[in-house]
């Protein structure tokens, strides 16, 4: 049988104005935290765990992760956002390493998401990952978080994508979500990637732009000494580049994600064809400090909705219908439970991390034996280290122990990354991290040093 | 024929109905003494009975500049504005805009005190004498009245027409035909701007002691901009010069204005907006002259540097560097339209010495105050602007109030003024026979 299809001239498609996120008039309709968390639980950043479902090897030395939540629930998120997972990269009892990555799928999409992981020369998780992950792992989660995303609601929504390598992650999500929107919107990407297969999603990009008028993807290779045959555009991003792919970037919100060098070149172009700076968004990852400011206020605002949730419940003695509809997931899972005064969550399967190290037993000595170094009004006994550190109230733990020679890893400094995380077998501290420990580690008597300050004298372990 | 004496008591409602025929003589002699070229006898500006002619013809004839949809932007939403003696209801309503006289149909009370608000039924506040949204009498009860017709008592209308979000309304019983034709030529220009979803940032009302004439010649040339230096920061410094008259220490000016002119046009051709000059001041009843300009610097708004006062693009422009679309209409109004924001200008005479000018600014409706622009940024250009054009033309009522003044001569750069004046004299004389 043959089909004969004929072309015929397809007529404008008729949409809305701008671009509107479908949980924007909830979320505009409910003001308080608590009533958009409820509206939309689970939205702001949170543990959750997630069960690989699919794995999707993608170009560029890329590895797509497809995800659900363990308890059924969909994940709501802002298309742009990351997630910070735990990776039990050395075994399930040892300490799981923390990364985050950018969500990759929709949020128009809520039952399943993605990450996508580059595998890095050198690089210990994103090996580990490429090798390791399969269906059927499960994974800690916490997030979403970021401030690198769409705007719920956008008259205009006419915007540039520059991506680079595998800063596309995010920016795919975000073509990703617009496609699956209707609205009018203007979508131009921008990706350079470092040879002719390394771009990953192309296909799928080219997919979109052929049956989405309201997208256009051009690619261009930054090294010029590619050899073979190559259709797109050849040179690293420049401002003339910038200009004949979009000559109304002056109009256009920018969303930019890859390496550091990149996005310092794109502000720099970006500027000079008139892009104001309060329109250009910038991913990078490298834990920039408006990056981590932002992740400081959602954790904060993520324990003011805890709360107001927890106080509603409280006051309401019923469960939310909203909350019963999520019972039925977990009890349908019967993966996790919710502790009966709905404040804590415990986690059952410990299948992924370890349980978590009770504080350690191993006393070396006493420490009114140890030398004591340094001035303050309270003291600081570090077993391991066989040190007494006096500190004051307010000062920094992680400071006072470096200055006094106890070697504890330290790498943000910020609260973020956890790589200062150490046990604490007495005495108060005053943390305020951003969402590098979970809560889980706190109540196991772990805290970052780097962000805390001595409230009482302290016994740790280091 | 009243002496150009220069009064503090407002001649509001001063249009005699019984003026002599020798008072009107001697006003259509001023007209046909008018030597072209020069700036307008002291009469003009200072005598009571040319501003009530000027009231009849001009005002009372003429297609007039009112409010945007911005300044009224829900129905029932309403602006009270005076044109002399004339004063209006400008209303929104669900079907559109109605101007209805604000003259109470029972004893002649404003029905409407307010400078602006929002209301249902117009109640007029001395007997309560209640109109509906198209001006007819709904109410007037009072004990024993018998054989009321409210039918006869409607509020007067004045015709209104709404062309890209602007509101013009017309006091003539016929307006002038060529209005339609002017539409069209400014609306192509104007629409993409979308004066009907801004909304007003800021409003500015100024009582400059000036005849509306000397307002308006003000505007219309810049030989004067040295008086602007903030301005002089957003136009060319070359702004009303052509390539054989740039002196050597502006040739950098030159080109750079040249450059910008053609990276705009280019813009302007990409999205299909027009820039061409369109220049009718004196040649139709309802003079226009309209353009889109490059701005120095950045190119995008009034701004010491040339960038973005408010970060929302207005209606779904796609570019900040739009330049200024700039339009003169004949006889009280001129606009900016930029990308970012737009500017009207209204002129309301008061008196004979006496002129109401309001400035608005508008943003884009979903512009959020102290987040997308500051008000303070955003207004400061053109507040300073006004208060200098204040003074430049309160100096010009002083002078011509003096028996030492004798007109003087429009400069090649002035031929803007000449065009307006020669407009207003000719509809005059029309309007005099």
């Amino acid at each position: 049988m043959t089909v004969s299809t004929t072309l015929t001239a397809i007529p404008d498609v008729q949409r809305i104005r701008g671009l509107e996120m479908p949980w924007n008039r909830v979320f505009q309709s409910t003001p308080e935290p608590a009533g958009a968390a409820r509206a939309l639980w689970p939205w702001y950043p949170q543990e959750f765990l997630a069960e690989c479902v699919e794995t999707v090897p993608e170009a560029g030395d890329m590895l797509t992760i497809v995800l659900r939540r363990i308890d059924g629930a969909p994940l709501a998120f802002r298309s742009g956002q990351y997630l910070n997972i735990a990776f039990p990269v050395d075994g399930p009892d040892a300490e799981p390493v923390n990364r985050s990555y950018s969500i990759s799928s929709a949020p128009t999409q809520p039952w399943t998401f993605a990450i996508t992981v580059k595998r890095e020369e050198g690089g210990r998780v994103s090996q580990w990952v490429h090798e390791n992950v399969r269906p059927g792992m499960v994974l800690d989660m916490l997030g979403p978080v970021g401030a690198f995303h769409l705007p719920d609601m956008d008259r205009r929504a006419r915007y540039l994508f520059l991506a680079a390598g595998a800063g596309v992650t995010p920016l795919m999500s975000m073509i990703r979500t617009i496609h699956s929107l209707p609205g009018r919107a203007d979508v131009v990407m921008l990706y350079h990637g470092a040879e002719p297969g390394a771009f990953a999603f192309s296909r799928e990009l080219e997919h979109l732009a052929s049956v989405d008028s309201r997208i256009k993807v051009y690619y261009s290779l930054g090294d010029r000494s590619v050899t073979g045959t190559w259709q797109g555009m050849v040179g690293r991003l420049t401002a003339q580049m910038i200009d004949e792919v979009v000559p109304d970037a002056n109009g256009r919100q920018v969303y930019a994600c890859g390496p550091e060098g990149y996005l310092d070149v794109a502000t720099d172009f970006l500027s000079k064809v008139g892009v104001d700076d309060t329109s250009i968004h910038m991913e990078s990852f490298s834990g920039s400090r408006a990056t981590r400011l932002e992740y400081r206020d959602e954790v904060a605002f993520a324990g003011e909705i805890a709360e107001e949730i927890a106080a509603a419940q409280d006051e309401a003695h019923e469960p939310e219908p909203v909350t019963a509809a999520l019972d039925l997931y977990q009890i349908a899972a019967g993966t996790e439970a919710k502790a009966d005064d709905g404040t804590a969550e415990h986690y059952e399967t410990g299948d992924v991390l370890a349980a978590e190290p009770t504080a350690s037993a191993e006393t070396p000595a006493e420490p009114s034996s140890f030398e004591t170094v340094g001035q303050g009004s309270l003291n600081m006994s570090f077993l391991r280290s066989g040190l007494n550190v006096r500190i004051d109230p307010g000062e920094e733990i992680l400071a006072a122990a470096k200055q006094a020679g106890i070697r504890i890893g330290a790498n943000c400094q910020e609260g973020m990354c956890g790589s200062c995380k150490i046990v604490k077998l007495s005495g108060d501290v005053d943390m305020h991290h951003q969402g590098g420990i979970r809560a889980r580690e706190i109540e196991a008597g772990k805290f970052l040093p780097c962000c805390s300050t001595a409230q009482t004298d302290l016994v740790l372990d280091a | 024929m009243a002496q150009a004496v220069k009064t503090k008591t407002s001649s509001r409602g001063k249009v005699s109905p019984a003026r002599s025929e020798d008072q009107f003589a001697a006003v259509r002699t001023l007209f046909e003494n008018r030597r072209a070229g020069y700036s307008l006898d002291a009469p003009f500006y200072t005598d009571p009975e040319v501003f009530a002619a000027d009231m009849k013809g001009i005002f009372g004839q003429h297609w007039l500049f009112a409010a945007s949809l911005a300044e009224i932007p829900e129905p029932g939403d309403y602006v009270t504005i005076d044109y002399g003696p004339y004063s209006l209801i400008i209303l929104r309503t669900d079907e559109g805009v109605n101007a209805l006289h604000n003259v109470c149909r029972h004893r002649g009370a404003r029905v409407l005190t307010e400078p602006a608000g929002t209301t249902g039924n117009l109640v007029c506040g001395y007997h309560s004498w209640t109109y509906d949204a198209e001006g007819s009498l709904i109410h007037a009860s009072s004990p024993g009245e018998i054989n009321f017709d409210k039918a006869c008592f409607s509020l007067k209308r004045a015709h209104s027409r709404v062309v890209a979000g602007l509101v013009f309304v017309c006091l003539a019983a016929e307006p002038p035909a060529d209005f339609d034709e002017v539409s069209k030529i400014f609306e192509p220009y104007v629409a993409p701007h979308e004066i009907a979803n801004a909304k007003v940032a800021f409003q500015q009302e100024l009582i400059e002691e000036g005849n509306w004439k000397l307002v308006m010649e003000n505007n219309r040339e810049c030989y004067h901009c040295d008086g602007h230096p903030e301005l002089a920061c957003s136009l060319f410094p070359t702004w009303g010069l052509t390539e054989e008259l740039v002196p050597p220490h502006l040739e950098d000016a030159w080109q750079r204005n040249v450059t910008a002119e053609t990276a705009l046009q280019e813009r302007c051709n990409r999205y299909g907006l027009p820039y061409e000059v369109v220049e009718e001041l004196d040649t139709r009843i309802a003079g226009i002259r309209i353009s889109r300009e490059p701005l120095d610097g950045a190119g995008e708004s009034f701004s010491a540097t040339g960038r973005r006062l408010s970060k929302k693009l207005l209606g779904d422009l796609r570019d900040f560097r739009l330049g200024r679309c700039s339009m003169h209409l004949q006889p009280n109004c001129w606009f900016h339209l930029l990308s970012d924001h737009v500017i009207t200008f209204a002129a309301f005479p008061i008196n004979e010495h006496q002129t109401l000018v309001r400035t608005t600014w508008l943003v884009a409706d979903d512009a959020v105050e102290g987040v997308d622009y500051d008000l303070e940024s955003l207004t400061y250009t053109w507040k300073q602007t006004n208060v200098q054009d204040k003074n430049f033309v309160e100096m010009c009522q002083q002078g011509a109030a003096s028996p030492a003044y004798e007109p003087g001569p429009y400069m090649k750069s002035e031929y803007q003024v000449e065009a307006f004046i020669n407009w207003y004299t000719q509809r005059m004389q029309e309007h005099l026979g």
